[in-house]
């Protein structure tokens, strides 16, 4: 295991810094003030100062964190009424179907007219994201959980509450996760749009400030540093991943 | 086996003119009777569709619809008091917990009353010692062979020390060595801990190895169910049951209702 974790990251180093070589490259070809080189990038972001970059860090994870908890809770309780009530599912289905193809992206400016320009519509926007797939994959997943796994818990006279925590959730679990893995992506995007307007904290903001600005070095560090916060976004999932799916690859 | 001779009253488990529907109306289980007696043990043999599994499901109260009685005690077995163990066909373990979990969220279910964890544990560790697994205790069951698996299922439905055991065709997907090892491993147990249990099977040497009495269900649903008395090769050793006489005059006459009923 240790050997393979090893080898990941030599792999991950690898790639990143094949990745700068080739970025370097662009830059001696280019020779323009739109592509600065990496030296000039990191340099910059180490000029930002940590307190800076908790501070915009720390408002963009705050936004996907509260928008991806909400969905989840949201998501899984649709979800699972959906998966667990052949009515709902038959009131809920058509719903989700009709709106689960409009492109929410779409509905930035509606909900930015109706909750404001502030954190509420932010969060709201990175929630419209992710509920629908959560929706979806809790429904699928906790269908997909053979009836027979309840029957022991069921003969001993387990509630309703020790059949979630003890089977549903647990059994459902895989497909939430790597929803969440799919969609954060998509996230991710959105919260770059919805920090280009009121606020002046967030990765979006710091990016689009610094190319008003035309401070490129600056800009860039912000895509490093924006880029970071997917990458622990994805790590953490990981690692979520890894610690409750144990049981499959053991 | 007429009806009137099922007295409600009588002590154990008591099924009285048990009936069950599938959905569409068609009969799964024909009228069924019998006493099984509190700390015995009866073994149920029957063909596909014959309705086995849902006597046994009616039983653990897996199935909200069925005509009849369904007593221990005097008492509906849906009771609260009455702890219905089930050890399924596919051994019924949660695959996302660890085998110690899996025992223990049975019992923290089951028994809500013992609170002290190290008594829980303990509790865990003792079944699996037993049952020769303890090696296996932070495993999780998709590692697990399936003579383990069913192992730590017979050690869940041991532990939580329930009312009544149910076992549905627990040794059907084992190779034959692993089943006659978990054959001798359960009885022991049992003889050790005689709960009230119903062992389901449709191999007829495991029934006539394990049971007391023997339910015979017919491939009809509108005949009665034959129950052959099998004390006699019950109560000898384990070891010499397959070589006695009556071991094999029983096979006899089980074949025979076979031939006639399936």
């Amino acid at each position: 295991m240790n050997k393979r974790l090893l080898q990941q990251v030599v792999r991950l180093v690898l790639v990143f810094a094949g990745i700068n070589v080739i970025w370097y490259l662009a830059f001696l070809l280019m020779n323009h003030p739109i592509l600065p080189s990496p030296l000039t990038v990191y340099r910059a972001m180490f000029e930002l100062g940590a307190g800076n970059i908790a501070l915009n860090v720390g408002y963009s994870l705050m936004r996907i964190f509260a928008g991806v908890a909400v969905a989840l809770v949201l998501g899984l309780l649709v979800g699972l009424l959906m998966g667990r009530s052949p009515l709902w599912n038959r009131l809920l289905d058509p719903v989700v179907y009709l709106t689960y193809p409009v492109p929410k992206i779409a509905l930035l400016p509606v909900v930015m007219l109706f909750f404001g320009l502030g954190e509420t519509s932010k969060i709201l926007m990175i929630m419209l994201i992710l509920l629908f797939q959560v929706i979806i994959s809790v429904r699928d997943g906790v269908k997909a959980i053979p009836a027979s796994t309840y029957d022991v818990l069921t003969s001993i006279g387990a509630n309703a509450a020790q059949k979630f925590w003890n089977v549903t959730l647990p059994g459902a679990l895989s497909v939430i996760l790597s929803t969440i893995r799919i969609s954060l992506g998509t996230a991710i995007s959105v919260l770059f749009f919805t920090e280009i307007y009121g606020t002046e904290h967030g990765m979006g903001f710091f990016i689009m400030d610094a190319w008003l600005r035309l401070d490129y070095p600056e800009m860039y560090a912000g895509i490093m540093l924006f880029s970071l916060v997917g990458f622990v976004l994805f790590l953490l999932v990981d690692l979520l991943d890894y610690k409750f799916m144990k049981w499959r690859n053991q | 086996m007429s009806s009137s001779k099922t007295n409600v009253n009588s002590s154990g488990l008591c099924v009285k003119d048990l009936q069950v529907e599938y959905n569409n109306g068609q009969p799964a289980l024909g009228k069924v009777n019998f006493i099984l007696p509190e700390h015995g043990i009866y073994t149920v043999i029957g063909p596909s569709g014959s309705g086995k599994s849902t006597l046994l499901r009616a039983v653990a109260g897996l199935l909200p619809d069925y005509a009849g009685q369904l007593l221990f005690n005097g008492k509906a077995v849906q009771d609260k008091e009455t702890l219905i163990g089930l050890v399924p066909q596919n051994y019924g373990l949660l695959p996302w917990k660890t085998v110690r979990a899996n025992i223990r969220t049975a019992l923290r279910i089951a028994r809500p009353a013992i609170s002290d964890k190290q008594e829980v544990e303990s509790r865990i560790q003792r079944w699996l010692t037993s049952m020769g697994i303890s090696e296996l205790a932070g495993r999780y069951p998709l590692s697990l062979s399936g003579g383990q698996q069913q192992r730590v299922a017979i050690a869940r439905a041991f532990a939580i020390m329930p009312t009544i055991l149910l076992l549905d065709e627990p040794f059907s997907a084992l190779d034959a060595i692993t089943r006659e090892a978990l054959q001798v491993l359960f009885l022991e147990h049992w003889l050790a801990h005689p709960v009230t249990a119903l062992f389901v099977t449709h191999d007829v040497e495991e029934a006539i190895l394990l049971g007391q009495q023997i339910i015979i269900l017919p491939a009809s649903k509108e005949e009665t169910p034959d129950i052959v008395d099998n004390r006699a090769v019950f109560g000898m050793k384990h070891e010499d049951k397959r070589s006695s006489e009556d071991f094999f005059e029983q096979t006899k006459r089980i074949r025979k209702v076979m031939r006639e009923k399936w």
